[in-house]
C-alpha cells in the first residue's frame, strides 16, 4: 500500500513523489530538470483521451506539465492525505 | 571584430517567462525580425539606443538547461557557450510564477563565469497568487541584484538599460555547484590537463558528453580508475537534483506564501480548453473562426485591392506606349503581382491568429490534446503547431520542429509539413476554382468554398498519412516522450504580433513580387524572339507565340505532361512554379497578355476560352482537377527546400522529399486527368 507510479494514479487525489524507477537510464532528464523531483507534491488534474498525456500540477509553485504515461511509469509516487 | 562598437546581450530564460515581451519593449523601435538566415541564430535580434549607446539584443531560444534535449536548445546551449568573448553578457529572465524552474539554468550559466543581468518579471502575478517574493534576501543569496519587472507595462525597462549601460553584469566566484566529492579530484585533473581555469565547464566537458572522446585520452594519461562511471546522463541527473536542493534553500527563505491560493485564470481556462470532449469542440471552433476570417473578412480589402490593379492595368495600358511592351506591363506585370498582392490580407489574417495562438499558451493545450491523436502516425503532439503553421508558410513551421525533441518524430514532421495548405498555393487554386467550379451552392455553403475547404482537408490527411507510411520505413533513433510546460495563459502581445504579421506580409509580397518581375520578363523575352524564320535571320523577332522559343521550350516538355492533361503553356507556369508556386499566377498572366488581340479582355476570361488544336478546352474540368491534385502535392518552392536542407542538414532527406512529393503529384494528378476526361 502507499508505492505507485505516476501513470495510473487517481485523478485529483494529492500525492507525492517519491524517487525514480529509472535504473536503465531510459528516463527523459528533461522529467528532473522541469522539477519533477523527490519529495514535490502533485494531482493529477486531467487525462487526454484514449490515454493520452496526464496534466500535472505540482510543487509548491503549482506548475502544470503534461506528460505520458510512458514517463510517468519512470516516476515512483505515493498518496498524500 | 568588425570595428562596430555595438554592445550585444544576451536575453535568456526558460520559453514562455514572458522573453519576447522584454525584447520588445527595448527594441521598440528598431527590429530585425524573421530572421531565418543563420545557421547558429535561431531567433531574431533588436537594437535600441540608450544614452548614446547601441545596443544588439539578441534573443534566444527559451531553454531549461543548458543541456540540451531538443535542436532549439542544442542552438541556444551552443551559441551561449562558444560566442562569449563576443557578447557583454547575458540579461537572464526568470517569471515570478517559476522561479524554482527558473533558477537552474541560471545558475549553470552563473556557474560558467558568464556576466549577468537578473530580471524577475511579472511580480504581481505572484502577488495576486499570494506569493510574495523578499526580493532583498534572494538577491543577497544569489550574489546579483536584481530588476523588477512588468515588462507589459513598461515597468523595469529604463532599468535594464541603465543597468546594461553601466555595465551592471555580475560574474560570481562562488560556483553554487559543488563538484560531487567522488568526482572532484578527477574533474580537477582534467581541467588542469585542459588549463580551464572553471570547474564547471570541465564538468561540462565530461557531463554533456561532447569532451568524451578527447578526453579519454587524458583519462588514461591521468590514470583513472573511476573513469567508466562517468556516463554523461547520469552525470547530469546528479547536477540537476543537486542543484534543486540547494535552490529549495533558497526559494525556502525568500518566498513566503499567503495560506490562501487565489485561482488563476488558466485553472479556471484549462477545465473547458484540456477537456476531454470540449476541449476538441473549442479547437475545431477556433479553427474555424480562422478559416472563416480568412475567407470572409479578408474580402473587403481583397476587393479594393483588385480594384487598384484594375486601375493601375487599364493606366499603364493607356498611358504607355502601344505595343508589346506596354502589353507585357499592362496586361503581364501588373496582373501577376496584383495576383499576389490580392492574397495579402489572407496570409495577414491568418498568421497574425496563429502568432496570437502561440503567444497566449494556448499552442501547449493544442499539443496535449493532439499527442495520443498523433502517435499512430510516427509523429508527436508538438507536430500539430508546424502543421497548422504550415497552413501560413511551410518555411517558419519547418524551423518550428526544433523544439520536437526525438529525431525521428522531427524528420517525420519536416517531410510532411509541405502538404499543409499554404498560403502560395491560394492563389493557384483560387484561380483554378474559379475556372472550372460553377457558381452554385450546397446547403448555402458556395461549391467554390466547399472545394477550396476540400483542398486544406486533402493536403492535412496525405501529410498524416505520408507520416504514417514512412513512419513505417524510418529508423527511430532515441526514445520518444512527452514532458511539456503547460505556461500560464498570457493575454497576446497584439500590438507586437501585428507589427511581425506586417513585415512578414511585406516579405511575402516584396519576395513574390521580385521573382514575378523577372520571370515575366524572362517570359516576354523567350516570347518575343523566336527560332529565325529566314536564312540571313539571326533570330526572329516579334514573333507569334506559337513559333518563339518559349513555345519552342513549352513543346519540348509537352510529353511529359500531357498524359496530364496540360498543354505547353501550363507546363511553362508549371516549371517556373518551381521556384514558388505562386508565380504560376504570373507565369499565366503573362502568357496569356501576350496574345494581345483583345488586350481588353480579362486574362481569366481568355484562359477560359482558349482551346487546344482538337477544339478541347484547355482548363476543362479534369485538367483543372489534375492542376489542383499537382499543386497540392508537388514540392515547388525552393526557399522550402533550402529551410529543410539547412534543418535536416541532409541532401539525402531533401533530395528525398522533392522526388516523394512530385512523385505522387504527377501520379495523382495523371491518375485523376485520365479517370475525368
Amino acid at each position: 500500500m502507499g508505492l505507485h507510479k505516476l501513470s495510473g494514479f487517481p485523478k485529483n487525489r494529492m500525492g507525492k513523489i517519491l524517487g525514480y524507477d529509472n535504473d536503465s537510464l531510459k528516463m527523459p532528464n528533461k522529467i528532473i530538470e522541469m522539477g519533477l523531483l523527490p519529495e514535490t507534491s502533485f494531482r493529477i488534474l486531467y487525462q487526454a483521451p484514449f490515454k493520452g498525456p496526464m496534466y500535472v500540477e505540482f510543487g509548491e509553485e503549482k506548475s502544470r506539465i503534461a506528460l505520458r504515461e510512458e514517463e510517468g511509469n519512470f516516476i515512483i509516487v505515493e498518496e498524500l492525505n | 571584430m568588425q570595428g562596430n562598437h555595438k554592445k550585444q546581450v544576451l536575453l535568456v530564460g526558460n520559453p514562455n517567462v514572458g522573453k519576447s515581451t522584454v525584447f520588445n519593449a527595448l527594441c521598440n523601435k528598431k527590429q530585425k525580425t524573421g530572421n531565418y538566415a543563420g545557421v547558429t541564430v535561431a531567433s531574431h535580434s533588436g537594437y535600441y539606443m540608450y544614452q548614446n549607446e547601441e545596443v544588439e539584443v539578441v534573443d534566444l531560444p527559451g531553454s531549461y538547461s543548458i543541456y540540451p534535449s531538443s535542436e532549439d536548445e542544442a542552438i541556444f546551449s551552443k551559441f551561449v557557450m562558444d560566442n562569449q568573448k563576443d557578447y557583454a553578457g547575458v540579461i537572464y529572465i526568470l517569471e515570478a510564477l517559476s522561479l524554482k524552474r527558473g533558477l537552474l539554468l541560471f545558475q549553470q550559466i552563473q556557474d560558467l563565469g558568464i556576466p549577468m543581468i537578473l530580471v524577475v518579471n511579472q511580480i504581481d502575478q505572484a502577488e495576486r497568487r499570494g506569493i510574495s517574493i523578499d526580493i532583498q534576501k534572494f538577491s543577497e543569496a544569489l550574489g546579483i541584484k536584481i530588476i523588477q519587472t512588468n515588462a507589459k507595462e513598461q515597468i523595469g525597462i529604463e532599468e535594464i538599460k541603465e543597468a546594461v549601460l553601466q555595465n551592471d553584469f555580475v560574474k560570481t566566484s562562488v560556483q553554487s555547484f559543488e563538484t560531487p566529492a567522488e568526482h572532484k579530484d578527477f574533474i580537477q585533473k582534467v581541467a588542469s590537463h585542459k588549463g580551464i581555469d572553471n570547474e564547471y565547464k570541465a564538468w561540462l566537458g565530461l557531463s554533456l558528453g561532447t569532451d568524451l572522446e578527447r578526453i579519454s585520452s587524458v583519462v588514461e594519461q591521468i590514470n583513472e580508475p573511476d573513469s567508466k562511471s562517468l556516463v554523461p546522463k547520469r552525470l547530469q541527473v546528479q547536477e540537476t537534483v543537486r542543484r534543486y536542493q540547494h535552490i529549495d534553500k533558497i526559494l525556502s527563505d525568500v518566498i513566503s506564501k499567503k495560506p490562501q491560493f487565489k485561482e488563476l485564470l488558466t485553472e479556471k481556462l484549462d477545465k473547458i480548453l484540456v477537456h476531454k470532449f470540449w476541449g476538441y469542440i473549442v479547437f475545431m471552433m477556433i479553427l474555424l473562426i480562422i478559416f472563416q476570417s480568412v475567407f470572409f473578412l479578408a474580402e473587403y480589402p481583397m476587393n479594393w485591392i483588385d480594384d487598384f490593379f484594375a486601375w493601375l492595368s487599364a493606366f499603364t495600358g493607356e498611358h504607355l506606349p502601344q505595343g508589346p511592351l506596354n502589353s507585357l506591363i499592362s496586361n503581364g506585370i501588373v496582373p501577376g503581382i496584383g495576383g499576389i498582392v490580392i492574397f495579402a490580407p489572407q496570409i495577414g489574417i491568418l498568421l497574425y491568429f496563429l502568432y496570437l495562438l502561440e503567444d497566449s499558451g494556448y499552442m501547449a493545450r493544442v499539443v496535449f490534446l493532439m499527442d495520443r491523436i498523433l502517435r499512430p502516425f510516427g509523429l508527436n503532439g508538438k507536430s500539430i503547431v508546424p502543421l497548422v503553421s504550415g497552413t501560413a508558410c511551410a518555411i517558419p513551421a519547418v524551423i518550428s520542429t526544433r523544439n520536437i525533441e526525438n529525431v525521428k518524430e522531427r524528420l517525420l514532421t519536416i517531410l510532411v509539413t509541405p502538404f499543409m495548405t499554404c498560403s502560395a498555393r491560394l492563389p493557384v487554386y483560387s484561380i483554378i476554382i474559379g475556372l472550372i467550379i460553377s457558381d452554385g451552392t450546397f446547403l448555402g455553403i458556395k461549391y467554390k468554398a466547399l472545394v477550396l475547404m476540400g483542398m486544406y482537408l486533402l493536403g492535412f490527411v496525405v501529410a498524416l498519412f505520408s507520416a504514417a507510411i514512412l513512419n513505417k520505413f524510418i529508423k527511430n533513433k532515441g526514445k520518444t516522450y512527452l514532458v511539456m510546460d503547460l505556461p500560464t495563459y498570457k493575454k497576446p502581445l497584439f500590438g507586437y504580433d501585428f507589427k511581425m504579421v506586417l513585415g512578414k506580409v511585406w516579405d511575402f509580397i516584396t519576395g513574390a513580387g521580385k521573382i514575378i518581375f523577372i520571370v515575366s520578363i524572362i517570359i516576354w523575352f523567350l516570347s518575343y524572339f523566336g527560332p529565325k524564320q529566314k536564312p540571313d535571320q539571326f533570330v526572329a523577332t516579334n514573333v507569334e507565340l506559337d513559333h518563339s522559343y518559349l513555345a519552342k521550350m513549352g513543346k519540348g516538355i509537352e510529353p511529359v505532361i500531357a498524359p496530364l492533361g496540360y498543354d505547353w503553356k501550363m507546363g511553362v507556369g508549371i516549371l517556373t512554379s518551381f521556384v514558388a508556386r505562386e508565380v504560376f499566377v504570373g507565369t499565366m498572366s503573362t502568357l496569356y497578355s501576350l496574345e494581345d488581340d483583345a488586350p481588353e479582355v480579362k486574362v481569366i476570361d481568355k484562359m477560359r476560352r482558349d482551346v487546344k488544336p482538337d477544339g478541347e478546352k484547355v482548363f476543362s474540368f479534369a485538367t483543372g482537377i489534375s492542376v489542383l491534385l499537382f499543386y497540392a502535392f508537388a514540392m515547388q518552392c525552393v526557399s522550402t527546400l533550402a529551410v529543410v536542407y539547412r534543418e535536416t542538414k541532409s541532401w539525402k532527406w531533401t533530395a528525398f522529399q522533392v522526388v516523394m512529393m512530385t512523385g505522387l503529384a504527377y501520379f495523382v494528378s495523371m491518375f485523376a486527368y485520365q479517370i475525368l476526361k
